[in-house]
Formats: C-alpha cells, structure tokens, sequence
C-alpha cells in the first residue's frame, strides 16, 4: 500500500533510438486505448536524449501539446528476461482506433505504475502459493498447493456434488483466462454454483435489451459521435470511459449533438454538456422507468414516433407471439413473458397501455423522480420532433449500471421500448448500446447447468443459482475465488463477510501441520462438517477474501506478464503481448486452472502457452460478438499463430465477428444490428459465419420487441427504500481517478493522495441539517438493509414482490456502517448521498440492498438508504497535502 | 531569506513510489545530491510555519533553480492571478502567481495564500490561462480534456486525467517581493525542467 502522499518527480528518462517498442492496449476500462511500451535496458545507461534524432519517439522536447511527452508517471524498471529494463508506457500517438489523439485517462496513463517494482508500492504482489497453516499464510510450492486444492476437490465434489464447488470468477480478464475457467467449472465440474464477479447467478445484466433483441455491445464508438441527440443513462463516460467522452462525444457535443444525461451528480461530462447546451436530468435513485416512460409518452401524445421505422423493424401480434415458436417455456423470452407483465402485441398495444398508466404523466413522473418536468419535455423534442423539412434528429442512447442496477428489468424494458421508438438501433448514429465498464473478455468453454440450480420458482423455469444466498446458508463447502473481492463487491456485503467468517477461520478444522496427507484429512473434516474452504487466485491478497478468509492463495500473473486477446467496448480485438517478467512464481490463471484441472482428471488441460489456448477458444467464440475464429483461420493460412496474426493489427485491432474476404483477407463490423449493411450476396463461404444480429435483431423474428415495463412489479421495493425520517438514499459508483477496487491506485501514491479514503458526497442542504462540513468524517450506516433468507418463496404471481416476500417472512433486516470522510459539494442531488462502490476498506456496497430483482435474478446495487452522522475530523480537513473538496463540475 | 527563521531543513523521507531513479546520468546525480544532503544550500525539504498549527513539510528542489523576483505581495489582489515565466522564457514557462484569500498548501504571506503554479495541463498540455475560478480556488477545466486543479492543495488534480499534480512553482517571501525559487513537479512537454 501507498501513503497518501506524493512527492513528484521532476525529470524523466526517454527512450534512446533503439528501444524495443511493444504495442498493446490498457488493462482497464472497456474503452481499451491503445499503448505503447518502450523498453530498453537499465545496464548501460543509454537513455535518450532531447533532440529528434536521440529519442525513441523522433520529436524534439519539449515537445508540443498531444506530443509524446513522458509524466514521470508513465515510467518504471521492471525485469525482462532477468534483467532490469526500463520501461516507458504512454498512450500510441499514431493508433487509428479509440484514443486518437494518443489520449489516454490518467488510469491507463498512470498504468506504467502498474507494473511490478519491488522499489515501488507494488512490491506486496503474490509472487508465491500460500498456505494458512497454524493460522499464517506460508508460502508453499506449486505443487504443494496444488496438490491439497485438487484432493479436497474432488473430495467436495464426490461427497456433496458439484453445488458444493463454488466458483466466482471474473468475466473479463482475458478470453484464455476466462475460457480455460469456464471450461474447468462448467464444462468439466459442470456446477450451477458458478457466476461473474458482479452479480449473485449467472444471469443477464440487461434483460431488456434482451427481450427487446439488442446486443448489449451493438454500437460502434463513431455512433457516438454522430448522433445528433444522445440520451445518457446511467453513467457519465467522462468519469468511467474517458476517451469515449473526450475522443468520440465530446467532437460530437462540439458539433451541436445535444446531450442527456441523466444521473443524480453533477459532474465533469454532465455539466460540460450543460454548458454546450446539453441537458442534466437529475433523476432520484429507482425511478429512471419513470421518466423514461413519460418521455415515450409525450414523443407518443405528439405523434412524433418513427412511424417508418416501427412499421419495417417493430414485431406486431405475430411477430410478438412467434417467441413461443421457440421452443418449451425454457427460454428467456417465454419465462418472462408468461408472467403477461411485459409482452404486448406491438406498437399500438404498447402505446395503449402506455397511455393507461397513471405514473408515467409528466406531473406524476416529474414528481416521484424529483425533476423538472420541463426537462422530460425537452428531452422528448430533442430526442423524437421531425424538424420543419420532416427529417428526423438521429437519436441514440447509452445505458449503463446506474440504469440497469436501479431497476434491473424495468428499466432495462422503457429504455429498448424509448429506444426503438424514436428509431435508435440499427443505423449509424442511431444505436442503443451499454456503454461498457469492464473489457470484454469472456469466452464460456462450457455451459451454464441451469437444470442443476436447486433454485426454481412454482410453474417457471429454472434461475440461475444465486451463490451469495447458497453460500449464506451453508451450502458451498469449497469456494473458488478468482481475481475478485467477491463480498465487498455484492449487495449487503456485511452479511455476507460474517457467513464467510462462520464457515472458514469460524470452523474448528483449521491447518495444524506440515504432512499433505493431514492437511487434505483436515480440510476434509471441515467441509464434513458444514463448513467451507476457499481457495483464491489473484495479483495481491485481497481482503478479507484472501486475507482473511481463504486456505490456499494462487499468485495470478495478468497484464504485460503473459500474452492475452480481448475485445473492448465497440468488440475491437486486440492482443496484449507479454513484455516483461512477472514477478516471483506467479502464473497465468489459465495455467494455474490447467494445472487443477489436470490433478482432478479432466483432459483437455494441456495447454503449453496461451496461444494454444487461445486457438481453442477461438471456436467457441463464433456466432458471438467478438468471433475471431477467422483470424485464426487467417493466421494458420499464413503460417502464423492466432496471436501473432492478431498481434499484426496493433493498437488497431479489428472489431468483432470478423470475417474473411474472398481475397483471403480479414473484415471486421462496424456495427451490429446495421440495417444498412450488405452482406455477401451469395451467403458466407468457408468457414464464415452469418447469423441475424449483423442485420437485424436478436429476436426470433429479427424484428425489435417492444415491451410493457410495468412500475408496479418494482414500485412496492422502492417505496419501502425510500429514505425515512432522516435517512438519505445512499448510492455509488465509479469516481474518474480510481479504478475499481483500486488494486492498482492504492499502490500509486499519486492517486492514494488524490483519494486516500472512501469519501460521502452530500449536498449542502443536507450536510448543514446534519452539522458536517467537507473533510469531516462521517459514518454512513443502517439499521434496515433487506436481504433475502432463502431464495425467492411463493407460490401466486403477487409472492414474487418485495411486499410477498416481506409478508413471507424471508426478508430479513440486518445493519452496516460503513465510514468515509465527507464531501459536501454542489454536485450532487439533494437527498442522495454517493460513495465510492468498491472502496475494500469501507464498502459501500454494504448499505445496498441485498435483494435480487424478482424477474431477472441481478442485484439492484445502486437502491439503498443511509443516515450520515459526523463521527469526527479527518486528517485531510486540515492538511492541504491529500484530498480536494472542490467540486467536481467545474467547467 | 527572510523567512529562514520559519524553515527548517530535514532528510527526506523516502517515500513509496519513488524508489526508482530518473536514469539520466546529470539528473540522477542531482537528485542524489539533492536527497543526501544536508546543507542549508541544498534545502530539500521545508517546513513551512515551522512552530504552528500549520507545520508541513515541503519538498523542493530549490538549489538549481534560479531566483527570480515574480510580484510584489502589496500589489496582489485576491483572486486576480499575475502571469509570469519560469524556470525560464522557454515552452511551457508560463505560470501564474495568485493571492487565493485562503490558507494554501505551499503558500506564503501573512495568510499564506499566495501561491504560484505552471500553467500548462499535465496531461497532454492544454493552455490553462484564463481558467482561474476564483470560488473554487482551482485552475481549469483544461479546454482539451476538461482536468481542473486546487491551488490549495499543491495543485491536485479536482477531476480529470492528468498524470501528475499542477507543477508548483516554490516561492519566497523577501520583504514585499516575492521570488520563485524551485518547481514541484515536472512541467508538461519536458523531461527534465531545467534542461527543456
């Protein structure tokens, strides 16, 4: 860990003439900008000079704006095959794709700090397999470790079947990790236990784009830019994917694009578009659906609907009604829709019931949502009024969690339903995407056993088991932890870490001896008698998942340290080439996997570098967003690996699902669902693979389902979340310095000085009425933070809500505190409070409820209520060294 | 100096994350000499208000810079910053010195509130001239990519995507004139500031 104090430098080495130069693309956020690393050896001192013709980047310093200026930042020394080298990282200025510019966020921009120098604060790496014996994380060798894991194992595995073998994994790190995961779990364990690090079953994030038939990932980043209104739900990108903000919309915004966004804070992109004559919509936490549907409702009353548009690519009766020609009520589609909730027989049903609805008037909505009614009037003009001459504005929208994990479902339908009817989602300019918060990494080498999860409700089909609701009540006897915090990254956190604590350091069969054979008999004894063990993957020892809570801790080496592939945010692939050593005995989590999987007899675990596994994946990725199996039918053509043929494109890369020209070479597409793109008349040749999502929807008719999104089924929840008394709504999020759990910036002491703490943005309405002034420290904290005992309980459609389940009794009420030092700015919305989502030490996450949205089995994480009490003053009120509590909207 | 009876001159801590070492054989060799020693000459670390409240240690690289007379502290006027250039007249040498009418970190006078700062944006090196907010006390939104910067506090970055704090320009206080005399931070454009 970093102090929170920085002492900048104040010069910096360049790279001589001959630097090796190594192109790859940031580690973070799902934009991806595209980097280059220059390396070149310590021995020697050669280091370049000022003129153009002494440097690696052939530019005289000091250098113009956008040049390739060097911030002390973006340099380190790390070990490349043994020996000291150093290394440069600054943004490609020459890249093609994504950050034109050579720009970059000052997290990619830092991202040289991420590299493992043991001089710097990244010398607590996990470089070795740990050990909790007699209670102390021990180093052990590889074998040691692996050994013990795979025994006890099998051992869960035979004694209490596969759903006792939990596995809670990220989604993103890297299509070789996540496939060689995925193949372990799903194809060879086969356990329903199994989901991604943001959400409690494996489950959609976005039922409904789904049921509506839109790729969560369709856009291209030029849509962006092009459209003319943007609706921007959920996020403000300047703050979670910079170079989307500031290389694709804001050129938009300069070139008249109204903007929207609609979020509770006031930040840097919002009130950039504000002062550019862009608009803030600033929504209460929960009621987004509101004023979604009241915007519907006046583009509707106006008659300024995309007639043509809903006409050619909107299902009617029969297009609706054809979803139950695909198959049993085993789908998706059909399993929400019996519900009779949502399914409407096209637009006039839609508009019908639209119209019926009470709420969605402007005063009603306005008023629930604590806007302006003015601004949902206004956003319907900008987004749906034919100009004098008749043509349409081209209107996109992007949504991302601040939407989606208020309202999982609800909101999820109003925004395909807005969507599609002011004719956004298949055309340039015109898309309905996510924006994206991590890459897209995830390439599945099995499939999910829904058949198995014990988890069903009456006259449904199966859901997705729910692993933090399993794991409370005792049923997961072996956890497997990779590259994730699991606990403080789920809802009601606090509950969870206490049955973590119960089942492991809490059972009496603890580690106490040196012999393998005792070890595995120990561990053999705990999951017998109702407890857990874990088991953790990851780059440094998290807490408590590792720290606290696991028996055997993997070392995972990640970005630079081994040759990876992923997709970003517009299905760009590109390669992530290893360019230094990663440090001590860690290893790729597709190796440590093959490694397991080999000791618990599985075949197909033979992989000898990552491009092998790569090349394996490649086949399942067909069909799928970001299929490459083309370039390495390209590359085995060529005579190249998948890497390396994926490697030839740079920074550029090539966005997914590629295709091969007749001449041989490589296509790739721009946009999904793209209504104006002509395919090969004559149909895919060879191995190239068209399906419906090139060119229409992904419905079963290719035609958009336009839904019902009833407030009703989330309206009980939200008026029972309301603050009470002296409570505030407590949400959170993402801040622009720090990068999720901030694994990487609390080892930058220059972002440790920026953000040493979870912080507490509070109006100043409501932090006079409580006596706090910024730098105080405050605890936030409630005594009615729901959770759900047992999964969902009922038997009649109405026990599927918040109030059945209340009346049911498996709601239980427990308390968090969590503590942060307080921000009383302007920027937010008065009633709200917001911290940061996944600050390890104070998770915010704790006061979120713990309760899974009814239809789609996701966690609503931004619905909570907290009260802030001053417990004292923070050492940053005073010292002028670290923090700032200037607002955030200075423009 | 005038103001010696308020500094003090210390070892510096070495600090995490800058365990490396600028790799240039003359800079390294600087900063070693500015990180070992001790003399009153070499003045590494200083502690501002020495013996009040407000005691905080500051680094700065003082000896190598020249000392340059900016601004007279009677005719600084709250909120109205006063351009100036420095380390010298060359790129990215614009800077600014301003009377914040708040205590800030670094700052000097009566109030210690009179700070001075480079003016170029540390991240791709956006003009921040003219983008003084007097309520905020920060610099910014930089017109490239919006990052903004507190003068109260050493120049950190408020919002944005900089890779590293507003280089600080150190002053001192003789009599009414006001000198600079060292920078924090390296200014955008360069690699080392006192070589271009």
């Amino acid at each position: 860990m970093s102090a929170p104090y920085y002492i900048p430098e104040t010069d910096v080495p360049l790279p001589p003439t001959d630097a090796e130069v190594v192109s790859t693309a940031c580690d973070y956020c799902v934009v991806a900008c595209g980097y280059k690393v220059y390396r070149w050896p310590v021995a020697g001192n050669r280091n370049g000079g000022a003129l153009a013709d002494q440097n690696a980047f052939g530019e005289d310093f000091p250098v113009d704006p956008l040049g390739s200026w060097v911030a002390p930042n973006q340099h380190n020394i790390v070990l490349h095959n043994g020996e000291p080298h150093h290394v440069v990282i600054i943004p490609d200025k020459d890249t093609k794709a994504v950050n034109l510019d050579g720009d970059s966020s000052l997290r990619g921009g830092c991202i040289a700090q991420k590299c493992y120098n043991p001089q710097s604060p990244t010398r607590d790496r996990l470089r070795s397999p740990l050990m909790r014996i007699y209670g102390i994380l021990q180093p052990v060798p590889w074998d040691f470790a692996l050994d013990v894991a795979a025994e006890v194992a099998k051992y869960v595995i035979a004694r209490h079947g596969e759903a006792a073998y939990g596995v809670k994994t990220f989604s993103y790190q890297y299509i070789e990790n996540t496939y060689a995961i995925t193949k372990f779990a799903l194809r060879h364990i086969n356990t329903p236990n199994f989901t991604f690090h943001d959400t409690p079953s494996d489950v959609s994030s976005t039922p409904g784009f789904r049921d509506a038939g839109f790729d969560n990932f369709g856009a291209s980043y030029e849509d962006w830019r092009d459209a003319e209104t943007l609706l921007i739900c959920g996020t403000d990108p300047y703050e979670t994917k910079t170079i989307l903000w500031t290389q694709w919309i804001m050129p938009g915004i300069q070139n008249g694009q109204k903007t929207i966004l609609m979020v509770p804070r006031r930040t840097a992109g919002v009130a950039y578009a504000e002062q550019n004559g862009g608009m803030w919509i600033d929504v209460t936490p929960g009621t987004d659906l509101l004023i979604l549907n009241a915007i519907a409702r006046v583009i509707v009353e106006n008659d300024w609907q995309d007639k043509e548009w809903i006409e050619k690519w909107v299902n009617n009766k029969w297009g609706s009604n054809s979803g139950f020609g695909q198959g049993t009520r085993n789908t998706p589609w059909q399993w929400r829709t019996t519900w009779g909730m949502f399914q409407t027989k096209g637009y006039d049903d839609w508009k019908k019931w639209l119209l019926a609805q009470d709420e969605f008037t402007v005063e009603n909505a306005a008023a629930i949502a604590g806007v302006d009614p003015a601004k949902i009037l206004t956003a319907a003009e900008w987004m749906a009024k034919p100009r004098d001459d008749g043509s349409r504005p081209k209107t996109s929208i992007m949504i991302e969690k601040g939407l989606y994990w208020s309202n999982n479902t609800g909101s999820t339908q109003s925004v395909s339903a807005l969507g599609i009817i002011v004719g956004a989602g298949g055309r340039p300019g015109q898309m309905i995407s996510r924006a994206g918060g991590h890459q897209r990494g995830g390439i599945k080498g099995g499939g999910y056993p829904r058949n198995k999860s014990p988890m069903k409700l009456p006259g449904r089909r199966r859901r997705a088991l729910d692993t933090d609701t399993w794991t409370i009540a005792g049923h997961t006897r072996m956890a497997h932890v990779i590259g994730t915090t699991w606990i403080q990254s789920m809802c009601g956190s606090q509950q969870l870490a206490a049955a973590f604590e119960d089942l492991t350091v809490g059972n009496p069969n603890q580690i106490r001896s040196y012999d393998k054979e005792d070890i595995v008999a120990t561990l053999k004894k705990r999951v017998d008698s109702g407890g857990m063990v874990v088991i953790n993957q990851d780059i440094y020892l998290v807490d408590p998942i590792g720290n606290r809570f696991a028996d055997i801790i993997f070392p995972a080496a990640t970005w630079g340290e081994e040759t990876f592939m992923r997709a970003n945010g517009e299905r760009r692939l590109r390669l992530y080439p290893k360019f230094y050593d990663a440090p001590g005995d860690a290893r790729p989590d597709w190796w440590i996997i093959a490694q397991l999987g080999k000791r618990m007899g599985f075949d197909g675990f033979d992989w000898q570098n990552s491009n092998e596994v790569a090349e394996e994946a490649s086949r399942f990725s067909r069909g799928s967003r970001k299929d490459f199996h083309m370039v390495k039918i390209a590359a085995h053509r060529e005579g190249m690996t998948l890497h390396e043929k994926l490697g030839s494109f740079g920074t550029d890369g090539i966005q997914g699902p590629v295709f091969m020209l007749d001449d041989g070479s490589l296509e790739g597409t721009k946009r999904l669902h793209d209504t104006t793109r002509e395919l090969h008349p004559e149909g895919p040749a060879g191995l190239n693979m068209y399906n419906k999502k090139l060119t229409h929807f992904n419905s079963q008719t290719g035609r958009c389902n336009i839904q019902k999104s009833p407030w009703s089924l989330f309206s009980d929840y939200w008026e029972w979340m309301q603050p009470k008394g002296d409570e505030l709504w407590c949400t959170s999020g993402r801040t622009n310095e720090r990068w999720q759990s901030g694994f990487d910036d609390r080892r930058r002491p220059y972002i440790m000085q920026r953000w040493p703490e979870n912080y507490v943005e509070i109006h100043p309405e409501d932090a006079a009425e409580r006596g706090i002034e910024s730098g105080d420290m405050v605890m936030a904290y409630s005594d009615r933070v729901p959770g759900l005992k047992e999964t969902v309980l009922g038997i009649e459609g109405s026990d599927y809500s918040f109030s059945g389940q209340m009346a049911a009794g498996n709601v239980e009420l427990s308390r968090a505190a969590v503590t942060g030092v307080a921000m009383v700015t302007r920027a937010i919305k008065k009633g709200v409070v917001y911290m940061d989502f996944l600050h390890t030490q104070q998770p915010a996450n704790a006061l979120e409820g713990r309760v899974v949205d009814w239809i789609s089995g996701n966690y609503n994480y931004k619905m909570g209520v907290a009260r802030v009490r001053k417990i004292g003053v923070s050492p940053y009120k005073e010292n002028m060294r670290s923090m700032s509590f200037a607002p955030r909207d200075i423009i | 100096m005038s103001d010696t009876q308020n500094m003090s001159v210390n070892q510096p801590p070495r600090q995490d994350g800058n365990g490396k070492k600028g790799a240039g054989k003359c800079m390294l060799s600087r900063r070693e000499f500015l990180l070992t020693s001790g003399t009153a000459v070499a003045t590494v670390m200083v502690v501002m208000n020495a013996g009040t409240a407000d005691a905080e240690e500051v680094p700065g690289l003082v000896a190598t810079y020249p000392r340059k007379l900016i601004a007279k502290l009677s005719e600084l006027k709250v909120d109205e910053p006063i351009d100036f250039t420095y380390p010298d007249d060359g790129a990215y040498s614009d800077s600014i010195v301003v009377k914040l009418g708040t205590r800030a970190g670094g700052g000097i006078g009566p109030q210690t509130d009179v700070v001075a700062f480079n003016n170029t944006c540390t991240h791709q090196g956006g003009p921040l001239s003219g983008t003084y907010k007097g309520d905020t006390k920060s610099l910014g939104a930089c017109p490239l990519h919006l990052s903004t910067y507190d003068l109260t506090r050493h120049g950190i970055l408020i919002s944005g995507q900089a890779y590293q704090s507003l280089p600080q320009v150190l002053l001192e206080l003789d009599g009414d004139d006001i000198y600079a005399v060292g920078v924090f931070g390296l200014i955008f454009g360069r690699y080392d500031n006192l070589q271009g």
